[in-house]
């Protein structure tokens, strides 16, 4: 069996927060799509976690102060602290902003070992992180021990080689970042790493297919996938000239585009597809950026465009001395770790798709743009009046997703409610009017809920209307046991010559205009 | 090469003796060179009793439809119900005053409906963040909206594809499709007895470019239980 790569994992904790530029001691958090997904130290003392929903988060810590994630800005802000580790060895993989890789084999034997290597890349780190915040490493076989000893590392942790799957053995099995499988394997009992790697492979190869079986690699020590003999032919990368060289990062994110297209396109035609895709420009005077990207599902073009524009903006808007002389002349994408396209199902029925993320990502915006309370959405709730079943509530205090509005059979009819078509208006302030009978007396509703003459005139603030149809009185008296909560009432439907139909109630003696039909 | 070829026929069409003939090629022609992305394609569906108000029977997507009259609010509702049955999301820019039992009567599909209730001033930049994510924007405005606003989210609408419908007061640019309900008559009430079951309206619509032909339609909104209906099969 061949040993995972050993591996040098280096984290900045609470990145997302370190780019808001904002102070780590008090109490901030980063949301996305309603959730917080970074929260400061001073934040998490209040107990605000990762995952919470925007107003929980509030309810938690009033003074909490929320921004937006700005994903260009962690990276354009990561690159200078990416680029110390340039002189260690020129293969550095950016997992996300605030995370990166390398191979540690080869630096080691240079520097003189792992702990050598660890404190050369965290001293360099360090140095621009410039007590931002923190720089934690960790080594170990495979990218994922790697990670999880940097988080766990104080500020350094070296895991000596093959002890990988005995560190792995006692954490959490939420760790594999994989909910509906470990959901599962928790009703089976299994809660740990290790517990997990003790079952069979090829068991979890039958029962969860490949994807369990590369959370089970992962589990047990070992590298996700099989390793895979091919490796990528170097004409699998596509590059484009940039003629006149470019100076302008949208230009050249505009030219990556169009090849990550052509990349797909290439992959695609193979049967394969990447999950680590190497971004390289060169400019006019021959120097040269290359970084490498990893992305969980498949990079798409925009999400290599996005990769590229961070890619370069950090460059071309860095110090001084990092900063290329000339415009940039080309631009190649190499795709680096390939793996058999199994392709992803997008749910078919309900579920998610891409026009309700649209949606969600929409409705987040404008919550941070206008305040929570201005972005509504329908809620059920009982009422007599059928037009008053469904009423607007802030979209935060819900889940947009997946929603259902069917109240089921968990309520009872409502006796008294008029049928459909339902008032297209609701009047917020219902308009007082007066309702005349042919001799132009008020109309009134006796106890037995008559009318006391056939009304003919209704006067809307001061202009006369005449009556050409209606219905009812639909009397309802709810809570008549309770003198304060008591709801005594007559409602009309009303027709007047121009062809505009209302929807009349009596209280208390006045008449009162609360809906019409537009 | 396919162009050139379809003006020369077209050329000695005019006066050619197989008149017909040369006609049918020339449409053969027409059909080949055609862009492989139609038209008809960028549209959103409309709900079958409203086709006729629509050039081509679709509502073509980056448009803005105003609607007017005595029931703008019930058409505009009706007109955003195709789309949203097709699973599109929906938004209520200002409307908060809407029914919402009668938006779902209508069609409209309320787990997908979002309802903004920006400032005045607050306005075109809350349209703005929604043309693009969401297809369907009904706004019914309180206050005036300003030309260079209308301009500019007109311009966008082109853009990203999204619909407008604005209910009632008069798009400051003039809408792309304009449809106003000019009589209507309810049915199902009569006088102390009955109770409002549908309404029998005269929709005339004009508009711009391929909208701009009159046309007229009968039809039933709401029909019996909230949807437009034909006159028709009803009477």
């Amino acid at each position: 069996m061949i040993a995972p790569v050993r591996t040098l994992v280096a984290w900045c904790p609470d990145w997302p927060l370190v780019a808001t530029g904002v102070p780590l001691d008090e109490p901030s958090v980063v949301v996305f799509a309603n959730r917080v997904i970074a929260a400061s130290p001073g934040a998490r003392a209040h107990g605000v976690v990762r995952g919470l929903r925007r107003r929980m988060a509030q309810a938690r810590c009033p003074e909490l102060s929320i921004h937006d994630r700005d994903e260009a800005k962690e990276a354009r802000l990561f690159e200078p602290v990416v680029a110390v580790l340039d002189d260690i060895t020129p293969r550095v993989e950016v997992t996300r902003p605030g995370t990166c890789a390398l191979v540690s084999r080869g630096p080691s034997r240079y520097f003189g070992g792992d702990d050598a290597v660890a404190d050369l890349a965290r001293a360099r780190m360090a140095e621009v992180v410039g007590g931002r915040t923190d720089v934690r490493i960790g080594v170990a076989d495979g990218p994922f021990a790697a990670e999880l000893a940097a988080r766990g590392a104080a500020p350094i942790r070296v895991l000596p080689p093959g002890t990988t799957a005995e560190f792995l053995a006692p954490m959490n099995i939420d760790l594999l970042d994989r909910p509906d499988l470990t959901g599962v394997l928790r009703r089976l009992g299994i809660t740990t790493l290790g517990a997990f790697a003790q079952l069979p492979a090829n068991d979890v190869l039958a029962r969860f297919g490949r994807e369990g079986q590369g959370a089970h690699r992962l589990a047990s020590g070992l590298e996700e996938r099989l390793p895979d003999a091919r490796r990528p032919p170097a004409d699998w990368s596509v590059s484009a000239e940039i003629d006149p060289p470019a100076d302008r990062i949208d230009r050249v994110a505009f030219v990556a585009r169009s090849i990550a297209d052509e990349l797909h396109r290439r992959l695609g035609r193979d049967g394969v597809t990447c999950v680590r895709v190497g971004i390289r420009a060169e400019t006019e005077h021959g120097e040269e950026l290359i970084r490498f990207w990893r992305h969980e599902g498949m990079l798409s073009d925009a999400a290599v465009a996005d990769r590229v524009r961070w890619q370069l903006d950090g460059w071309l808007n860095g110090s001084a001395v990092t900063r290329p002389s000339g415009g940039i002349t080309s631009i190649a994408l190499v795709p680096d770790e390939l793996i058999a396209a199994t392709g992803r199902q997008l749910g078919f029925w309900g579920g998610e798709t891409e026009v309700d993320q649209r949606a969600m990502r929409v409705a987040a915006r404008l919550q941070g743009q206008l305040g929570t309370e201005t972005v509504l959405v329908p809620e059920f709730r009982g009422s007599r009046h059928a037009h008053e079943q469904l009423t607007l509530i802030p979209a935060v205090t819900v889940e947009l997703a997946g929603r259902s509005l069917d109240p089921g059979e968990e309520t009872a009819p409502w006796p008294g409610s008029l049928p459909a078509p339902s008032p297209t208006r609701l009047l917020l302030d219902p308009v007082v009017v007066e309702v005349l009978d042919e001799s132009g007396a008020v109309i009134e509703v006796t106890g037995r809920g008559l009318l006391s003459a056939p009304p003919a005139r209704l006067i809307v603030k001061g202009q006369r209307k005449v009556v050409s149809g209606w219905s009812g009185p639909w009397p309802i008296d709810e809570r008549w046991w309770d003198v304060e909560a008591q709801c005594r009432q007559a409602r009309l439907q009303l027709v007047t010559a121009d062809g505009r139909a209302l929807l009349v109630v009596l209280e208390a003696g006045v008449w009162r205009v609360t809906a019409r039909w537009d | 090469m396919a162009h050139r070829h379809a003006r020369n026929l077209a050329v000695d069409t005019l006066d050619g003796p197989h008149q017909a003939v040369r006609r049918a090629q020339l449409e053969l022609v027409a059909d080949r060179v055609a862009p492989l992305a139609l038209a008809r394609e960028q549209t959103l569906p409309v709900h079958g009793a409203l086709t006729s108000l629509f050039p081509g029977g679709a509502l073509r997507r980056g448009v803005v439809v105003g609607v007017g009259g005595v029931g703008a609010t019930s058409l505009a509702l009706a007109v955003a119900a195709g789309p949203s049955a097709a699973g599109s999301w929906t938004a209520f820019v200002g409307g908060t005053d809407i029914g919402l039992a009668a938006a779902g009567e209508h069609g409209v599909v309320l787990e997908r409906l979002l309802v903004v209730d920006p400032e005045p001033s607050a306005w075109p930049s809350a349209v703005a963040a929604l043309i693009g994510a969401v297809d369907m924007i009904v706004i019914s405005p309180r206050h005036r909206l300003r030309e260079t606003d209308a301009r500019r989210i007109g311009s966008r609408l082109r853009e990203r594809g999204s619909v407008l419908v604005s209910i009632g007061s008069q798009w400051p640019v003039g809408a792309d499709v304009q449809l106003d309900v000019v009589e209507s008559r309810w049915c199902g009430i009569g006088i102390g007895h009955g109770v409002l079951q549908s309404r029998k309206v005269t929709i005339a619509g004009g508009g711009r470019g391929a909208a701009a032909q009159p046309r007229s339609l009968d039809v039933l909104l709401p029909g019996p239980g909230g949807a437009p209906h034909p006159v028709a099969t009803v009477d």
